[in-house]
């Protein structure tokens, strides 16, 4: 009984469990708790509306990443997710792998594609960027509306003459509600992506690049380099909400990736609130619950552009940090209000 | 091989608008120091009200004066209202804002007259000419006419104007000129009215010449700030020679068997080409 030790007390916690917040455990219960019940208790209708709004959340991080960490301005990330969508279909009907891979080839190719057209732009000043991607935004909306999305059929553009075949979902998820919470949680290791990145070294540089070009170059960063490493993060990003929007559905639209929803989904991530995490969430929704919403109550779509149009002038002008910001300011404020019980204030 | 004659001909017309809307983007740019994304959505917001006042049965100048004074307006109220709030951020953010008007002329548009196929008709357009064995409409010679007479009027008015010359000091430093005296929101005002009507007249002529869309307007400032790019957002010349360039190029591919369907992405090859070619030497510029 000697020899025997109880590994057990010896083992620790990889974490500090002081340093883990009791908030963010309830936070991450709480949600968990919300996508089983939601997934559970909603149409049909609201559950797809859900799931490709949970699909543009990452696409929205995507350019949230862009955005808060070196101020670049992409607009041609929603034209990604259709690049990332198209080679996810494609490699999905040709080589019949997982839909793991096939989204995972999606994000890379979307990101070789941005990084290729983006390259000459990511040398200059921010504002060529905004202006080479919205021109990138519109030359890929040409592209995919003449070539279309591959559904099945032979060839290299795996166009099907007879009947469209859906992209098969994965195995995991093959229902509604189950591919809710499988992009649920694609969508958390996006962040947990995100997060890895902006703790560890690329995270440092971009914060130093963000505060000053020269102070970087000075101290040996790689400016160009890890401003490609961004812009490529990014399109991986975009590429992985693009294959799970076309998981969604089955199949895409070539008419859905017009260059205005790249500009639509740049403004809502402003809106939303590029700086904190709970931007991209809100801007998803936005951009997907928003309408869907007003179509329940008969309202033009239309109105909806016309709200987003004046959200991103009122937040560009005087709610930098978005909505994110406006309920983290609320909330700061209600807790000086009501501090509560001496012991319980953190 | 085809006849490349009359593509030649309807890509001139077509160059005009673009280099109309061109030369207001640099303008407004050179003086203010905002990209302006919403050129586009400016010119198609004068069409729609140019072609609803002559359905209505209004007289036509009346209509066309009415689209330029409305898109001049509105560039001059964002230009005078709403502008100078963003005045102390980065260019960028200035750019950018300007797509915000976008969206809102984009849904206002496509509440108001939605997405059905239209085209403005021109009274020119019965009107036309032999030229080298190529008939021309009286539309296109007016566009080109303008855009002509338009970059000439616009040199003219910074090379010997008072104003001209304090958009030029604005230009080349805004504090610098500011602390000398130069009244910067009036010659921004001016700027923007410039800009703005540039804007309304190629709308109207890009509205008869291909057709009356908000979506297809408004992404007509890509074209113009792709001819904006070649001149670096400060020789006109250039824009004007980047401008024809890319609608000619365009025109002309239109012909050709497999490359036609891809020719609107004429623009994003210029001015990706630009960029490289600015970038020949490495000089790097760190604000």
């Amino acid at each position: 009984m000697s020899d025997v030790t109880d590994e057990t007390l010896t083992y620790s916690l990889p974490v500090d469990s002081r340093k883990v917040r009791l908030k963010w455990l309830m936070t991450a219960l709480v949600a968990v708790g919300a996508v089983y019940v939601l997934s559970d208790a909603m149409s049909n209708y609201w559950l797809r509306t859900f799931i490709s709004a949970a699909a543009l959340a990452i696409g929205s991080l995507s350019v949230s990443v862009l955005f808060a960490q070196l101020g670049m301005v992409s607009l041609a990330q929603f034209a990604l997710l259709g690049v990332g969508g198209w080679f996810a279909l494609r490699v999905s009907h040709g080589l019949g792998v997982p839909f793991e891979l096939a989204i995972l080839a999606g994000g890379v190719a979307a990101a070789a594609f941005g990084l290729v057209v983006g390259l000459p732009a990511l040398r200059m000043r921010g504002l060529y960027l905004a202006i080479i991607t919205l021109m990138m935004a519109g030359a890929i909306q040409v592209l995919i509306s003449a070539f279309g999305f591959p559904d099945g059929g032979a060839g290299i553009l795996g166009k099907s003459t007879g009947a469209r075949v859906m992209m098969a979902r994965p195995f995991l998820a093959q229902t509604d509600e189950a591919y809710f919470r499988y992009v649920a949680v694609v969508l958390v290791l996006c962040y947990g992506l995100v997060l890895l990145h902006v703790r560890g070294r690329p995270g440092r540089a971009w914060a130093m690049i963000r505060r000053s070009e020269v102070c970087a170059l000075a101290g040996g960063v790689h400016i160009v380099a890890y401003k490609v490493w961004a812009f490529a993060l990014a399109g991986f990003l975009a590429g992985v909400a693009g294959g799970l929007l076309a998981g969604g559905v089955g199949q895409l639209d070539g008419s859905a990736f017009p260059a205005s929803q790249s500009i639509m989904l740049f403004a809502l991530t402003i809106v939303g609130g590029a700086y904190s995490w709970m931007g991209p969430l809100i801007a998803g929704l936005m951009l997907r619950a928003f309408p869907a919403l007003l179509n329940d109550f008969h309202v033009d779509g239309n109105i909806a552009t016309i709200v987003f149009g004046a959200g991103l002038l009122h937040a560009l002008m005087t709610a930098p940090k978005g909505i994110a910001g406006q309920l983290q300011d609320a909330a700061k404020a209600l807790r000086a209000k009501f501090p509560g019980k001496p012991g319980a204030a953190r | 091989m085809p006849d490349f004659m009359p593509f030649f001909v309807s890509g001139l017309a077509t160059a005009s608008t673009y280099v109309l809307s061109a030369v207001g983007i640099v303008v407004l740019y050179r003086a203010s120091g905002v990209v302006n994304f919403s050129q586009g959505a400016l010119g198609a917001l004068a069409a729609f009200i140019s072609w609803s006042i002559v359905e209505r049965g209004g007289p036509e100048p009346v209509a066309w004066l009415a689209g330029v004074l409305v898109s001049t307006s509105l560039a001059f109220l964002y230009g005078r209202a709403l502008a100078p709030r963003l005045a102390f951020s980065d260019p960028v953010m200035r750019a950018v804002a300007t797509l915000g008007v976008a969206l809102i002329l984009l849904g206002v548009m496509g509440y108001v007259w939605g997405e059905l196929p239209r085209r403005l008709r021109l009274p020119t357009d019965t009107m036309s000419f032999e030229l080298i064995g190529v008939r021309v409409t009286a539309t296109r010679a007016i566009a080109f006419a303008l855009a002509v007479l338009s970059t000439v009027a616009v040199m003219a008015f910074l090379a010997g104007s008072r104003l001209g010359l304090q958009m030029r000091a604005l230009a080349n430093n805004r504090d610098l000129s500011a602390l000398l005296g130069v009244p910067v929101l009036r010659a921004d005002g001016y700027a923007w009215i410039i800009s703005g009507a540039l804007a309304g007249v190629s709308g109207i002529l890009l509205a008869d010449l291909q057709r009356l869309s908000g979506q297809t307007l408004t992404f007509a400032v890509i074209p113009a700030i792709s001819a904006a790019v070649i001149g670096r957002f400060s020789s006109l010349p250039a824009t004007v020679a980047g401008g024809v360039a890319i609608g000619v190029c365009e025109a002309l591919l239109t012909p050709v068997p497999v490359v036609g369907p891809f020719r609107t992405a004429v623009p994003f090859v210029f001015s990706v080409v630009a960029l490289l070619w600015m970038q020949r030497k490495s000089t790097f510029v760190y604000r």
